[in-house]
């Protein structure tokens, strides 16, 4: 079960009140999860798991201590605190360190919790096996091989400080990963589908579209010759590759000298960097993919526009770096929206003569954060495009690309989508037209 | 002596104070495999037994047995129970202050089932009897509910019934030094870098971690254990604003199942000023020019690329296709055991469980099945495969190779990967040797950064330091260097290795696979080896 916010208040309150120090910040995480693993066309394994995480940040002196444990009473929140103001008692001053936030006002109203879905925290055993049956119907209809998992989970967390903030939100999220694969171990495929939403976990049509992808590249295909080519991004894989633009637009880095947004004596809010049709806005109340309203350190998460039509407008800044700059703090995001169009995948193909199709990449690593070039692989569906049309499937391949001159060269975008995360946040993007994408080897790998 | 070299000695030096194994070093070269595995291991010091007999784990015992057994009573062919305590203490410094200090402690259950031949596993840090007799009838009933969809049960290979207890060896336990001697440590060190001129920036870290479990078996094992695992870091940046550019440098210290005496001997201090100089060669360096070259890998680099192209693709889960929608499949298929050439005839890698030192060393896996040592390549042959009781079950071995771990209470227990390590070679060859032998090539060392495909065939691997050799010398320092090879084309050109005297081990808290993802801690042992690949350039050519 996760914590109600009388709950949590209740321990976060238990916890202030243990306190002899001035300066304590307390959250309170709880969660209750569940998954099935599939592979072979049969399930692996299958977990529940209820958690519940405290964790507190005592502050003496401007020496700061942060202890966290699976706490659940009011006995167990003041032991942390205890240890918490020991540690801090032995800490360092740390000239960086700003004093937890008062009140604050979130843009969420507490009596309708928009993210979180009854229906999704109600999600069981029996449900986890009627979705994957889906996949695995598909898959064996297809005389395919699927492999995946199905997660669900329902969350609080509530943040509280010395200073009287308090700060609560509950949100669920189901999701569901396949990928399926040819019995020969020719050709794969992959798709997923996420949502907050119980009702909008489309398991079926994710399976569909594996197992289309599976049997497309099923046979393998001709490796191409490593260069740059026109690619059609599908949703997936411009997340990958803009998670790396999204890691670097920090104010500080930038500012210091260490990154992609560096300038002599500053950095690169302003300028137009990218392609006009380039616009990135977060927002936590987006009514179709809602997500928590506030940051870690209990500011409120403001609707943002990151970039406009290409031109760079914010980074964040925490609130020390803004305090010595003498600016405003701005909150690392928790919802990213990319502006895109109408189009669909099969219809940013027809506008192709030549090119490749990515669904997905793998392994991604940064080599350069500097040009933000990064290297991987393509991976799960990765077809030739000659005159509109997939011609046939190709040979993975590794990219050495940088996903900031990527966005320098969008020629086209298509319909957005929620993509699957690597972390809880939401991320919306569009599949991608670019030009002269760089393919640096190919990999045997299917 | 390097760091490395001095740090790898005090760790090993604790095999021969008896607390374990005693009479194998893990640096010097291979021993005789242990075949067949122990079924228990050797007794823990006086301060192990200490610890062992005041663990708070034996408090909730059971309530352990009390889920085992609630699970048979609902219908479970086979159960067991995981207590697991989990402290991790982290402490980072950044220039002139501290950062960051934190405490993190979880504890829970996790009980996992076999129900008419399927999985289930359910997992609470609530700990009463009712939560956990709960966690065990949830875990019967999803276990069943998948059971409806299988076509085939699942089987396990048999195991010996085990009882025994071990704590990893460690001389200072880590949590019972102070957080002024640690903080004053890592202050020294970024001291010590920034005063060398044009460095900018120093990060200092020091994370140290207490794992306890003990795990009761519905097959009448019971087994108790206690690792420790310290990793100290040691980052210099240097920028060179005039030009837009910037360098870092690590220290190459590699994590290590030991205790705060790892990290004394890693001596940071007295490697700083060396660290920083190192930086600042590197914004200086010269380009690299890319093409097909002969590389010397250090051991502070080579480890990774045996975890990722041998230590992931000997993971029979994946090669049959358990890990297909994300850490991938595997090159290796078990038709190939004992058939397919993926190296030189000098390429020997061997799993292990017992090495000292190793952060993957265990005296029982998740299952209670022993840890032991094994080959995977064996002049060159894919011989071995990394297996679980399931597993070993599903392509007809008679026994587990003892993988099965949990990263905590809440996480299902999977095949993970174990200490996997190159052998070193015979000749007794020094690193020195290899630069001389080697015409035109580029001696890399440390860890930068790293991709490979998810059948394991084609990977590209950066570095934190390129030396240049030419006819035999080391010339002067590059820049934006990566290799790019595939493993088997890679592993076949292996023609030098360093001997016993060179082995070192690296090692990472954070081998990520599964889904829900989780953690293991391994590490990889290896002689600096000479091999051929395509050398790229990374840079922006300024």
């Amino acid at each position: 079960m996760t914590l109600t916010r009388p709950e949590a208040q209740s321990l976060v309150k238990s916890a202030l009140k243990a306190a002899t120090l001035k300066e304590i910040s307390v959250r309170v995480s709880s969660s209750r999860e569940g998954n099935l693993r599939f592979a072979g066309n049969a399930p692996t394994t299958s977990g529940e798991v209820d958690r519940v995480d405290i964790s507190v940040t005592a502050t003496r002196d401007r020496a700061s201590a942060t202890v966290s444990g699976t706490a659940r009473d009011a006995a167990g929140v003041a032991e942390l605190v205890r240890r918490a103001e020991a540690l801090a008692a032995l800490a360092p001053v740390d000239p960086e360190h700003v004093p937890p936030l008062g009140p604050q006002q979130y843009a969420d109203d507490p009596r309708r919790p928009i993210a979180a879905d009854p229906a999704a925290a109600k999600l069981d055993a029996q449900a986890r096996t009627d979705l994957v049956a889906q996949v695995l119907k598909v898959a064996r209809d297809g005389k395919l091989i699927a492999a995946g998992l199905l997660e669900h989970g329902s969350s609080s967390v509530a943040f509280g400080t010395s200073a009287g903030l308090f700060a609560y939100h509950q949100a669920t999220e189901v999701s569901l990963t396949t990928t399926c694969r040819t019995p020969d171990g020719s050709g794969s495929g992959w798709a997923g589908t996420v949502s907050h939403r119980a009702a909008d976990l489309d398991a079926a049509g994710a399976a569909r579209r594996a197992a289309d992808k599976a049997e497309m590249s099923r046979g393998g295909g001709a490796a191409l010759e490593p260069g740059a080519y026109t690619v059609v991004l599908e949703a997936q894989a411009v997340a990958d590759l803009l998670e790396f633009v999204l890691g670097s637009l920090s104010a500080r880095a930038a500012d210091e000298g260490r990154s992609f947004f560096s300038r002599p004596g500053g950095n690169a809010i302003g300028e137009p960097l990218f392609n006009p049709q380039v616009s990135l806005r977060s927002d936590p109340m987006d009514p179709t993919h809602p997500s928590i309203p506030f940051a870690g350190d209990g500011q409120p998460l403001p609707k943002m526009t990151w970039i406009d039509h290409g031109k760079l407008l914010a980074l964040a800044t925490t609130r020390w770096w803004a305090q010595k700059q003498g600016r405003k703090p701005v909150p690392t995001p928790r919802s990213l929206f990319m502006a895109g169009g109408t189009a669909s995948v099969a219809e940013l193909v027809r506008g192709v003569e030549r090119g490749v199709l990515v669904t997905r990449l793998w392994y991604n690593r940064m080599l350069d954060p500097r040009q933000i070039l990064v290297t991987g692989l393509t991976r799960d569906g990765t077809f030739k495009i000659e005159g509109g049309k997939l011609s046939g499937p190709v040979k993975n391949m590794r990219y050495n690309e940088s996903p900031a001159a990527m966005l320098g060269q969008v020629l086209a975008l298509g319909r957005p989508e929620r993509v699957v995360a690597g972390n809880d946040g939401v991320v919306v993007v569009p599949p991608m037209v670019v030009d002269g994408f760089h393919f640096a080897s190919v990999s045997d790998a299917v | 002596m390097s760091a490395s070299r001095r740090s790898f000695l005090a760790a090993s030096g604790l095999a021969s104070a008896g607390l374990l194994w005693p009479g194998r070093d893990a640096w010097a070269g291979p021993a005789p495999a242990r075949m067949p595995a122990p079924t228990s291991a050797p007794a823990s010091a006086d301060a192990g037994a200490r610890m062992l007999g005041q663990s708070r784990l034996l408090r909730d015992e059971p309530l352990a047995r009390a889920a085992v057994e609630a699970a048979q009573k609902a219908g479970a062919s086979y159960a067991d129970a995981r207590l697991v305590q989990w402290q991790r203490e982290s402490l980072r410094v950044r220039d002139d202050h501290v950062s960051d200090v934190g405490l993190r402690e979880e504890y829970g259950i996790g009980v996992r089932v076999l129900a008419d031949g399927a999985w289930g596993f359910a997992a609470t840090s609530r700990l009463d009897s009712r939560a956990v007799t709960d966690a065990a009838k949830a875990a019967v009933a999803m276990a069943r509910r998948s059971a409806l969809l299988m076509p085939e049960p699942v089987v396990l290979a048999a195991t010996d019934v085990v009882r025994g207890a071990w704590v990893s060896p460690v001389q200072v336990d880590p949590f019972a030094v102070t957080m002024a001697e640690k903080v004053d440590l890592l202050l020294a060190a970024a001291r010590a870098a920034l005063a060398v001129s044009g460095v900018h920036h120093v990060d200092a870290s020091l994370l140290s971690a207490r794992e306890e479990k003990l795990l009761i078996t519905s097959e009448g094992s019971r087994v108790h254990q206690i690792f420790f695992r310290v990793m100290p870091g040691l980052t210099a940046t240097a920028i060179d604003r005039r030009r837009g550019r910037f360098a870092s440098r690590d220290h190459e210290v590699a994590p290590m199942l030991a205790g705060f005496e790892h990290v004394t001997a890693a001596d940071l201090t007295g490697q700083a000023p060396q660290i920083a100089e190192d930086a600042l060669r590197k914004l200086h360096a010269a380009p690299v020019v890319p093409g097909k070259k002969q590389v010397i890998l250090a051991p502070s680099n080579l480890w990774l690329t045996i975890h990722e192209s041998i230590g992931h693709s000997t993971e029979l889960d994946r090669a049959l296709g358990w890990e297909a929608n994300l850490a991938g499949t595997s090159f290796l298929t078990p038709d190939k055991r004992g058939k397919l050439r993926i190296g030189s005839e000098r390429v020997q890698l061997v799993a292990d469980r017992t090495q000292p030192g190793g952060l993957a060393t265990t005296a029982w896996d998740d299952e209670a099945v022993a840890g032991q040592r094994w080959e995977l390549v064996k002049d060159g042959i894919f011989v071995g495969w990394q297996t679980t009781r399931d597993l070993a079950a599903k392509i007809g071995d008679a026994r587990s190779r003892g993988c099965l771990y949990a990263e905590n209470h809440a996480a299902v227990a999977f095949p993970r990967m174990p200490n996997v390590s190159l052998q070193p070679g015979p000749e007794d060859h020094t690193t020195e040797d290899l630069i001389n032998a080697t015409d035109d090539g580029i001696l890399i060392s440390g860890r930068g950064s790293w991709s490979i495909d998810q059948q394991r065939y084609n990977f590209q691997f950066g570095g934190q330091f390129f030396w240049e050799i030419k006819k035999g010398r080391l010339t002067r320092p590059l820049r934006d260097v990566a290799y790019q090879a595939n493993t088997v084309e890679f592993w076949s050109s292996c023609d030098m290795l360093g001997g016993p005297g060179t082995y070192r081990l690296g090692g990472t808290f954070g081998d990520g696979k599964g889904e829900p993802g989780q953690s293991n801690s391994v590490s990889h042992g290896c002689p600096p080896a000479r091999f051929t690949v395509h050398v790229l350039n990374t840079g922006s050519g300024t």
